[in-house]
């Protein structure tokens, strides 16, 4: 009786073919068409920078939208400096009084001082004057947007109230944020997709190139009874690899950069790019290396199946 | 001893065409290959020798007709299914397409590899050796195709072919670029392999060959089969000379 194969070794063996021939193979022609590969890795690793910078510019940009949009619905309610006591606390009863008002919270001349020392560029002004420029205020935490203008209307004649600058209120000033965010979002994706676009474009050619210069390998294995996969596989994974060193570049990069503004440290860093961290680079930096790895095999397998007869 | 040949076609083609656009290669052909069978394909250039060796590998579909490979329906199979068709079809080819970075055993090995991942690197080598050995080179297995003789290097493309033991070998004139001499040596280990129960196809212009060696031959004049000249009997093929 013929002895039975041991399952493992079989399992060990087709494991260690499997390796050295998509990957040890993959590796081996990637270093040996490094020349005609090298307009691909310089393309591509363009377009994963760009898209990393772009990403972590988009990340902060959302972040500044959610706390404009967060600010548009707070309104401040510039007190006059000689204004009663009595008086404030009388508006700010009326207000809360309000069901479109969420809630209101006074803010002295000093805690309006200490504010604005957290604030970049404002400190200057604060110690440019021996007095306190700032004035008291009513903070309104209105409910929706939309009642902005309705409770600005109510407070801002208030004899409490500076007639001069009596609210922070400015009529369109969030849409106008919003109008400038979709603006470079659009204007983001088009250069986005134009880089995509040409890096796949290039990929897919030194792949064409690469099938070119084996074709009598490719059609032996074809004549011979290789599966599709056994013919496209190291394609794939050389494309692949591609990607993944255009990838680890890119991450590099966008790491680089994130990490050098994390560590920048100023109030200005997080005034303009608020959640910008070190996981959140590190994690911009995964995903420019998993896209580098996705887009190399992606446009690979695209390809292959233009240019290879199955 | 001579293993037991099955008398049931390993080759089936019933009115079988091909055509590239308006042209047809071949035309409504109709014949069976049986194990253990050496058929020669003859015919002038352009008859569709090559288009018909190409339809028994898949390479190509049939236009029409049905032509079955080992109990595979080869004019129905699905690109997915190709592969596992011409695992069951050695090829050898009039210019050998050895890897030349390759060892005539690796080479050998090559075709095995590709269609079997169980194979451990000994596995594979012991079995490439035995091929070559088979044809005559036990000794040459190390040597790169640059440094053998034409009909060295046509015999471990005869070795790639069958090292994974097919029941069908497929040759496109696989003496063309050989002197008579080596044809002949070539032209004996098909014969061997064919006596080892493989049915063998050879497409040639080889008249002497074919005159001499008396097997079955098929004729092809223009996508046609105009005859099925039986083993043992030799025919007219005055247009053999001037094709």
């Amino acid at each position: 009786m013929k002895p039975r194969f041991p399952r493992r070794r079989v399992v060990v063996t087709v494991a260690t073919n499997l390796v050295r021939y998509f990957f040890g193979g993959a590796a081996r022609n990637w270093v040996r068409n490094a020349g005609s590969t090298a307009p691909a890795l310089v393309s591509m690793s363009v377009l994963l920078i760009m898209s990393g910078l772009v990403g972590l510019t988009a990340f902060t940009l959302h972040n500044l939208e959610e706390i404009e949009a967060s600010q548009a619905s707070l309104l401040h309610v510039y007190l006059r400096d000689d204004a009663d006591g009595s008086g404030v606390a009388a508006l700010k009863v009326r207000i809360e009084s309000d069901p479109r008002v969420q809630g209101v919270v006074y803010l002295s001349k000093n805690d309006a001082l200490a504010r604005a020392r957290t604030v970049p560029g404002l400190p200057q002004l604060a110690d440019a004057t021996e007095s306190n420029p700032f004035p008291a205020s009513l903070d309104v935490q209105v409910r929706s947007i939309d009642d902005m203008a309705a409770i600005d209307a109510m407070v801002r004649h208030e004899s409490v109230v500076d007639p001069v600058y009596p609210t922070s209120y400015d009529r369109g000033a969030y849409q106008r944020i919003q109008a400038v965010l979709l603006g470079v979002a659009i204007a983001g994706f088009a250069f986005i997709g134009m880089l995509g676009f040409v890096a796949v474009a290039v990929t897919m050619n030194s792949i064409k190139a690469a099938i070119h210069s084996r074709r009598d390998e490719i059609s032996i294995m074809q004549l011979v009874g290789a599966s599709r996969w056994m013919v496209r596989g190291p394609f794939v994974v050389e494309g692949a690899i591609t990607g993944a060193v255009a990838g680890a570049v890119g991450a590099l990069v966008t790491f680089g950069a994130a990490m050098a503004a994390v560590t920048s440290g100023s109030g200005a860093l997080m005034q303009f790019a608020p959640g910008l961290s070190a996981t959140v680079a590190a994690v911009a930096a995964g995903i420019v290396l998993a896209a580098g790895a996705g887009l190399g095999s992606g446009s690979s397998l695209l390809s292959l199946r233009r240019h290879m007869e199955s | 001893m001579r293993p037991i040949v099955e008398l049931r076609p390993i080759v089936e083609a019933a009115a079988v065409s091909r055509s590239y656009g308006a042209r047809l290669a071949v035309d409504g052909i109709d014949f069976a290959l049986c194990p253990g069978e050496l058929t020669f394909l003859v015919g002038p250039s352009g008859a569709g020798k090559t288009t018909l060796l190409k339809l028994i590998n898949r390479e190509i579909r049939p236009t029409t007709g049905q032509l079955w490979v080992a109990g595979l329906p080869a004019h129905l199979v699905k690109p997915s299914r190709v592969a596992e068709l011409r695992r069951k079809v050695g090829v050898v080819f009039q210019d050998f397409k050895l890897l030349p970075r390759l060892t005539a055993a690796e080479n050998v090995a090559f075709g095995l590899r590709v269609v079997d991942l169980r194979l451990s690197d000994q596995e594979a080598r012991e079995r490439s050796l035995d091929a070559l050995e088979a044809v005559g080179l036990g000794d040459r297995g190390d040597a790169f195709p640059h440094q053998l003789s034409g009909g060295q290097q046509q015999r471990v493309a005869i070795a790639r072919a069958v090292v994974a033991q097919p029941p069908v070998l497929i040759a496109d004139e696989p003496t063309g670029n050989l002197d008579q001499e080596t044809a002949w040596e070539i032209m004996d280990l098909f014969e061997d392999i064919a006596a080892w129960g493989t049915a063998v196809l050879v497409a040639t212009h080889n008249v002497e060959i074919v005159t001499r060696l008396k097997r079955r031959v098929l004729t092809l004049v223009h996508g046609r089969l105009v005859r099925d000249q039986p083993a043992g009997q030799t025919g007219r093929m005055a247009w053999l000379a001037s094709s």
